[in-house]
């Protein structure tokens, strides 16, 4: 074989490697989202079908209504409140996230304060700090601020995954900012606060959608802090429903895959419209939520 | 990139002329006499938030947490703030608990098993993004899949795979005869843990795979090309000249991998609850259990800052893997 030719086989033989790969690492995926069509008689077979075998909504329908035999959390009245209990809490974290951490991030890049060491190390620690110390201590002090139950609560708690890593992101791109920039509006007579908004926010648009899409993700997908803060009575986001269809004996599939597949709704979307967001976000944190 | 052309369109310094000429680093025009204190008073505005929610949602809860692992909690303290000091019999119950000490054992054994696993693909995989193949930037793409999931909806997708009847793992393993009958991956506590990794090493990957290949990224052409100039084969390429560049990007990875693994708490939820006969039990989802299902918030506090002392070892390491970040707090940057 020539040089040329061994070179492109080779190639092709990578590119078969990596449609290997693929199919480990989407496999579940796919079973999740062929399953969520499967009718109860299919998925309790004892047969695992690897492709569609007899495609029903009827999960996606009792997912929607309710009335499934719910097992572990008594009431259940459906997943559409509980998307939008999801949706609620995404946005909300995304916005406290962002309140937050832009202006904090643009002050510990932009400033020379005397605290700017303590503060990115106490950040860099904070992202080490695992989320059931946190939701332990919370839902006793909650419980006596009155905030369990409730969407500050669970949005205050869920801003723990994202505003350490939101913060440091996007001091990261501050940085990039030259600071030139700030010296000419502060000449031109800008206030502080004018330069912030009107200079330098409008250019930070695309680090501030990255994190917003993480912070977004981390609320939706939060589980240990919607498990511990809420107690099953009030608001109940799409983890905890899900969660509310797993039983010790038995196990509602269908409307476990459902409402699976509507968990995986907002992760897919903004791997197709926001990928090099995430893409960005991804490389920048190092660090998942 | 439209940055770039904004930021071409704002005035320079040059055509604004006097004011930044001899400026300290980060303040602005002297012509201000309160500049310097002005701008003191900015940057700390800018951060209050920060600060307070830093304050109340880590800085409360963690000397909350000690707090509470000195105290005797009862279902009928959680109402109170506080509970009677009782010394450090928590900490001896969980030192003396089997199911909290064989959590804590577990914890490790899990968290070195999936690191294993993960680097192991994670780095072939990221070896094998670095070549050139048609449909790499496509499968670049979809390998990040399992990390944007939520992990809850992983563990019941594993649960689903590995159930014993009607599960995808078994009808393989039967279809293709490496087994006669169905395995009871979820139901014998000598392999649900193994169904854990399994998962976890799954969802792990596409960070170990990500983070590698951004390494292997910035290893030289030149080095490579020398090294195959001087007649070394791929293993020792590998061995000898990429890894050795590459191996701060390593140490990060495990490093962030180590953290993540030891938090791990919805994947084991989802799959098995901890059991069975708590046999999946991580020093996680125990400290869950003796809280929030027995109200003992003393005892699961204890365990929890035996999992923080265990996260935070890794802190000064941590610290200085991002020391280039710190670094520039010093201000040097600019």
């Amino acid at each position: 074989m020539t040089h040329p030719q061994k070179s492109r086989a080779l190639r092709w033989l990578c590119t078969l490697a990596a449609a290997a790969a693929l199919v480990f690492v989407l496999f579940p995926v796919y079973a999740i989202i062929v399953g969520s069509f499967e009718s109860t008689e299919t998925l309790f077979s004892g047969t695992f079908y690897w492709l569609p075998h007899a495609a029903t909504l009827d999960n996606y329908r009792t997912v929607l209504q309710g009335g499934s035999a719910s097992t572990q959390a008594g009431v259940n009245t459906g997943q559409s409140g509980n998307v939008l209990t999801s949706l609620i809490v995404g946005l909300g974290t995304a916005l406290l996230a962002l309140t937050v951490a832009v202006p904090a991030a643009y002050a510990l890049s932009k400033y020379r304060l005397r605290v700017t060491l303590v503060i990115v190390s106490s950040l860099l620690i904070a992202q080490i700090i695992p989320a059931i110390v946190l939701a332990t201590s919370l839902f006793i002090v909650f419980h006596w601020i009155h905030l369990l139950n409730s969407y500050p609560g669970l949005i205050i708690a869920d801003g723990t995954y994202a505003i350490p890593f939101a913060i440091l992101v996007l001091r990261a791109f501050f940085f990039s900012l030259p600071n030139e920039l700030m010296h000419a509006a502060r000449v031109d007579g800008a206030s502080e606060w004018q330069t912030f908004r009107l200079i330098v926010l409008p250019l930070a648009r695309s680090a501030v959608i990255t994190v917003a899409i993480f912070a977004f993700l981390a609320g939706w997908g939060d589980f240990i802090f919607a498990l511990t803060i809420l107690n099953g009575a009030g608001i109940q986001p799409i983890t905890l429903g899900i969660y509310s269809y797993l039983g010790n004996y038995s196990t509602d599939w269908g409307a476990v895959m459902a409402s699976g597949v509507f968990a995986m709704v907002p992760a897919g979307v903004m791997l197709v419209v926001a990928q090099r967001y995430i893409a960005a976000g991804l490389t920048a944190g190092s660090v998942k939520g | 990139m439209n940055m770039k052309t904004q930021a071409g369109a704002e005035p320079t310094p040059a055509t604004t002329g006097t004011g930044a000429a001899f400026r300290p680093v980060g303040t602005g025009s002297p012509p201000r006499l309160s500049g310097w204190r002005r701008q003191q008073l900015a940057g700390w505005l800018f951060l209050t938030p920060a600060i307070a929610y830093l304050l109340f949602a880590f800085a409360l809860p963690i000397v909350y947490n000690v707090m509470l692992s000195f105290e005797r909690t009862s279902p009928a303290t959680i109402g109170n703030l506080t509970a009677p000091f009782t010394g450090l019999s928590n900490y001896r119950f969980i030192l003396h608990d089997p199911t909290s000490r064989a959590a804590i054992v577990r914890t490790f054994e899990f968290t070195a098993g999936s690191l294993f696993g993960q680097f192991i693909i994670g780095f072939a995989l990221a070896l094998l993004f670095s070549l050139r193949f048609p449909g790499r930037t496509l499968a670049r793409s979809l390998v990040i899949v399992p990390w944007l999931l939520p992990l809850i909806v992983t563990g019941v997708i594993f649960r689903f795979l590995f159930q014993a009847e009607g599960g995808a793992v078994n009808q393989l393993l039967m279809n293709v005869g490496l087994a006669h009958h169905p395995t009871q991956w979820l139901n014998d506590p000598h392999l649900a843990l193994w169904t854990i990794l399994i998962a976890n090493v799954w969802l792990g990957v596409p960070f170990f795979t990500l983070l590698l290949y951004s390494g292997l990224q910035d290893v030289p052409v030149e080095v490579k090309e020398a090294a195959i100039i001087d007649g070394a084969g791929p293993w020792q390429r590998l061995r000898l000249v990429i890894v050795p560049i590459i191996l701060p990007v390593i140490e990060v990875t495990f490093l962030l991998g180590f953290v993540f693994t030891v938090k791990v708490f919805d994947l084991v939820i989802g799959l098995t609850g901890g059991g069975p006969a708590n046999s999946t039990q991580l020093i996680t989802t125990w400290s869950y259990n003796l809280s929030f299902q027995q109200f003992s918030f003393g005892e699961g506090a204890a365990l929890n800052n035996v999992l923080l002392v265990l996260a935070l070892i890794c802190s000064p390491l941590y610290l200085l893997l991002s020391r280039g970040s710190l670094r520039r707090s010093w201000g040097a940057d600019t």
